[in-house]
């Protein structure tokens, strides 16, 4: 049973601009290398880039149009004005104003089609980049990018989730590419399960019994050898180190003015907790805040959420901005879907996939940027039209991830975007 | 691919110069053995083995004539053959006393009886059910009604056969009995899942591919495939009050890749079609008819809906049963088990049955699946055979071998992560007091208890991940089994009744650990663990109790402990 995920070779195009990126122009002079030498060369020189990216993910789906697609003045543009941005010729919402102010690192995409209008059957849509497939269990987004960001013997987990609404939690799954991409899942708490070590034991004696343990691993690989050996060790090596990123969830070790800085909201304390892991080196960290569901009073739930998206978000990027990390995270907002321009009888709005939007911010992005339109009302994408595989293909060509990579499973070559994906280039740098 | 080979020509070579060693004379009176048998073959007797040890030694044959010459790794130990036997029949590590009474038994047979014995055990029919779950529902749903099915069907032995007509027909196979329509009733609203799941599960064969186009790596998987199978349950439909039915009319349409929209045709994977008779009914009967089903999907006092007379589901049931030439339904099981013994198929992908994908030992595994069929589809028989053979308990792979033969040789054993069930199950063992959980030894309430031991490992069976091909270890479970305190309530509590609370009881540090060893691993340590283990202990002279809790805590968290080897 050998590992049946192996990566193809990335093709001769991609080498190039990633190895001249990563300043390597000698390795790739010599081309007969490169089938060999492509990947690892390739990865480590990826891998070390640093690059993180913080999903905030907005379950239920946000309304574009109390969002980054007003319609003002419209049947249905419903009460909110729009206001004029940092960057001529593009306006949001007025709910938004904190983020009105800093669209420089931020690109707008108000064209999204996905079609698919269900929570279930969404969600797993735009959080893996692909309709799901009876015979394919295929990774969520955290997963590709721990899988193509990580370390393998990172001392910080490669992929938290951060869930603590009850309403539509769902779990990410790392799918084909093996329970060692799993996410760490926060739910009830602020802090992984069983992160911490117990009271009952001493941590010289927890240090100890690993060391006793791994003494015994040693033994039997004296005389068995197995991949899947080396991942049960990796996976016990990694514990303490693990167990020292406790810290990185407590805030309480941040300043009182940058805990003011996020505010008090429970979104607000994650996105803090959110940056502290980037910084330390996690790959993905996603933040679902919910619920906006909004079937019913729609604008006030907007009202509501709206305030907390745009003070954390703007919060988020100020700090990562300060911080210097900004250039190598990318921030992604993003929902199963969007909301029906119609607004019904309960003054709500209901699920729609027609034609919504999303943002992308700092690693990779094109900011000030506005990519793609849809018609007066909102009801259709006139100009751009994207689905969710175009999506992760701009998301993976930001990370300068080859967006054709394919995975084989099994005997199946899978690429990492759909079919026929193609990045938008409009909002690259 | 595959090397082929000719039974005469290595007959020849080898009668030529005969080499004194014992092994290869034994080698060549199977491979003597083998020819028999291909004889036997020829004449159209493929299922002569009459006891599931000459079912054993045809397996043998037929490795070993694959395997190049000394090339195979060395039989097990005891201990480490009644671990992995124990593993594979009964969904557990051995007790230490099954272990001793293996070890002392004199018999000149004694595998031959362990392997029985295991086989008529309570467990086999408790590891069993647990097998079938995770193939049939996955973890789709958690269904005590379902796993008692499964239960009585793995305690009555039931055939294959027949067990796949309750599950995909259980308003004719079992009228009164509404857990084994929970397999398509999971799926029922998804005629993707219904066609994907029954073609991957019950025929070893992947058709996804085919929904949108043609497959692209085997000829024989087309849109008409995947439709043709999805016809036979485009018709399905449960009730308000849990069975399932079939309707009077429908059929798919699809689009072909060159946009020609076309009219699926009831088409199993052999390419064989079933005709639809005329539907003899007038438009009013019809529209009463589709009211009736109407009702029955939506109220629960509703009569039962008609029946009709042609249900596309019953017959992919008997298409499929009734195919004796590719024999998917045989062949796939017949595979599936192979592979849970095995560690991989004898086609391997196991749901990539196609053309493209030969079987590593074709006649092998025409052997297993006729013998199959030749025996009421007995799924027990099968598995006897394949612990009794000699192929089965190699050894795994040693790091001597610096060019180990192929895997799909079966020359050494492949490694296997425990399921969730062997795990959780094996932890719950291995922590008990020896000397109170003695197992088959000498137990004579033992199916009650194996009962308890289900019921207490299930939380933790369900937490841990099923393992598929490439599996790895996730580090949430290392995270969980060093800081949960579960694991410290569960396994490491010094109770009498468990093995803490036993180890602190024996004066001796040597003593200690090798009854730590034996009950954690199977086997008594070596002196390099010994004196490590025992180290260990005396460095804490003070709290001896923790010491021991440290002890096999590190015993539990091996990969020796965690995969089947």
């Amino acid at each position: 049973m050998s590992d049946p995920i192996t990566t193809n070779s990335l093709s001769r195009r991609s080498w190039l601009r990633l190895a001249g990126a990563a300043g390597t122009a000698g390795f790739a002079a010599n081309m007969s290398g490169v089938e060999v030498l492509a990947e690892p060369a390739l990865t480590t020189a990826l891998k070390h880039s640093g690059k993180r990216v913080i999903l905030l993910w907005l379950a239920g789906g946000a309304s574009q149009l109390e969002t980054w697609d007003p319609k003002p003045g419209r049947p249905t543009g419903g009460p909110f004005a729009k206001i004029q941005t940092c960057v001529p010729g593009i306006e949001i919402s007025e709910l938004l104003p904190k983020m009105s102010t800093r669209l420089n690192e931020t690109a707008i995409l108000r064209s999204l089609n996905t079609k698919i209008a269900d929570h279930g059957t969404a969600y797993t849509l735009m959080d893996t980049g692909r309709a799901p497939e009876p015979s394919l269990n295929f990774p969520h987004l955290g997963a590709l990018i721990a899988r193509e960001l990580g370390q393998r013997d990172s001392k910080v987990p490669d992929y938290v989730a951060m869930y603590t609404s009850t309403e539509g939690r769902r779990q990410g799954t790392a799918g084909f590419l093996g329970g060692r991409y799993n996410p760490m899942f926060l739910t009830d708490n602020m802090i992984p399960a069983d992160i911490k070590r117990l009271e009952s034991i001493s941590d010289a004696d927890h240090q100890d019994r690993a060391e006793l343990r791994d003494f015994l691993a040693s033994m039997f690989a004296r005389q068995h050898s197995h991949p899947m050996y080396d991942a049960h060790n990796s996976a016990y090596q990694r514990v303490r180190g693990l167990m020292t990123s406790d810290h990185l969830f407590d805030i309480d070790r941040e300043p009182q003015s940058m805990r003011d800085h996020y505010g008090p909201t429970q979104f607000g304390q994650q996105c803090l907790i959110a940056r502290r892991l980037v910084e330390a080196g996690v790959p993905f960290v996603k933040v679902a805040r919910a619920w906006w569901d909004s079937h019913g009073q729609n604008f006030e739930t907007h009202q509501e959420l709206c305030a907390d998206l745009d003070h954390c978000l703007a919060a988020l990027l100020d700090d990562l901005k300060a911080r210097g990390i900004l250039e190598n995270t990318l921030v992604i907002t993003l929902g199963e879907f969007g909301r029906t321009p119609k607004i019904n009888g309960s003054l709500g709005r209901d699920h729609f996939a027609s034609a919504w939007s999303c943002t992308l911010s700092g690693c990779g992005i094109r900011g000030g940027s506005l990519y793609g339109k849809s018609d007066k009302d909102g009801q259709n994408v006139i100009a751009g039209e994207m689905n969710a595989g175009d999506l992760y293909a701009t998301i993976f060509s930001a990370l300068g991830i080859d967006h054709q990579k394919e995975y084989m499973v099994g005997s199946r070559p899978v690429p990492i975007t759909d079919f026929d994906s193609e990045p938008c280039y409009e909002v690259l740098a | 691919m595959w090397l082929d080979y000719h039974s005469g020509a290595q007959l020849t070579i080898a009668s030529g110069v005969l080499p004194p060693h014992p092994t290869f004379r034994i080698q060549l009176m199977r491979a003597t053995l083998t020819l028999c048998g291909i004889i036997i073959t020829a004449c159209g007797l493929s299922s002569a083995a009459d006891t599931p040890r000459d079912l054993a030694r045809l397996i043998d044959g037929h490795i070993d004539q694959k395997c190049p010459d000394g090339r195979q790794a060395a039989l097990l130990s005891e201990s480490a053959f009644i671990r992995r036997v124990t593993l594979d029949l009964a969904g557990r590590i051995p007790t230490v006393a099954e272990l001793e009474q293996f070890r002392n038994s004199e018999s000149l047979n004694k595998r031959v009886e362990l392997v029985q014995r295991l086989i008529d055990s309570p467990d086999f029919a408790f590891h069993h059910r647990n097998e079938l779950d995770t193939l049939l529902l996955r973890r789709l749903e958690h269904n005590d009604q379902w796993r008692a099915y499964l239960l009585e069907a793995t305690q009555q032995n039931r055939p294959w056969n027949q067990i796949f007509r309750e599950i995909m027909l259980p308003e004719d196979a079992c009228p009164d009995d509404a857990r084994p329509a929970t397999f398509l009733r999971r799926r029922i609203r998804d005629l993707d899942a219904m066609t994907n799941d029954t073609s991957k599960i019950w025929f070893g064969v992947n058709v996804a591919c085919a929904k949108c186009h043609d497959h692209p790596l085997a000829d024989d998987w087309t849109q008409a495939h995947y439709y043709g199978v999805a016809s036979f349950f485009k018709r399905t439909f449960q009730t308000r009050n849990g069975s399932l039915g079939e309707r009077f009319d429908g059929r798919i349409k699809y689009m072909t890749t060159d946009g020609d929209e076309l009219e699926a045709e009831f088409m199993f994977l052999t390419g064989k079609k079933i005709r639809e008779p005329k539907l003899e009914l007038d438009e009013a009967k019809l529209k009463e008819y589709r009211e009736a089903i109407k009702n029955s999907e939506k109220d629960d006092k509703a009569p039962s809906p008609p029946k009709p007379d042609f249900r596309p589901r019953a017959q992919l049931v008997d298409a499929a049963l009734a195919d004796t030439e590719q024999d998917f339904f045989a062949r796939n099981i017949a595979n599936r088990i192979w592979a849970r013994m095995f560690g991989r198929g004898l086609v391997h992908p196991l749901d990539q049955m196609h053309s493209e994908n030969e079987p590593s030992h074709p006649e092998l595994l025409q052997l297993i699946a006729s013998d199959l069929r030749a025996h009421g589809f007995d799924l027990r028989r099968l598995r006897q055979a394949i612990a009794m053979s000699d192929a089965y308990a190699r050894q795994s792979r040693l790091l001597d071998d610096i060019d180990p033969p192929s895997e799909h040789l079966f020359a050494h054993a492949v490694p296997r992560p425990l399921t969730p069930h062997q795990l959780s199950l094996s932890f719950r063992i291995a922590t008990s007091n020896p000397k109170e959980l003695t197992g088959l030894a000498s137990q004579n309430d033992w199916e009650k208890q194996r009962q308890e031991l289900e019921r207490q490992s299930e939380g933790v069976a369900r937490q841990i991940e099923i393992p598929d091909d490439g599996f790895q270890v996730p580090i949430s479970e290392a995270l969980w089994l060093s800081n949960n305190p579960q694991v410290e309530r569960d396994y490491l509590s010094a109770s009498n009744n468990r093995l803490v609370g036993y180890l602190g009881s024996i004066q001796s540090n040597e003593e200690l650990v090798v009854a730590a060893s034996k009950s954690i691993l199977s086997r008594e340590p070596r002196p390099e663990e010994q004196s490590a283990l025992v180290r260990h202990l005396e460095s804490k002279p003070d709290h001896r109790s923790a010491a021991i809790d440290q002890v096999v805590w590190a015993l539990l968290a091996t990969p020796e402990f965690r995969f089947n080897h």
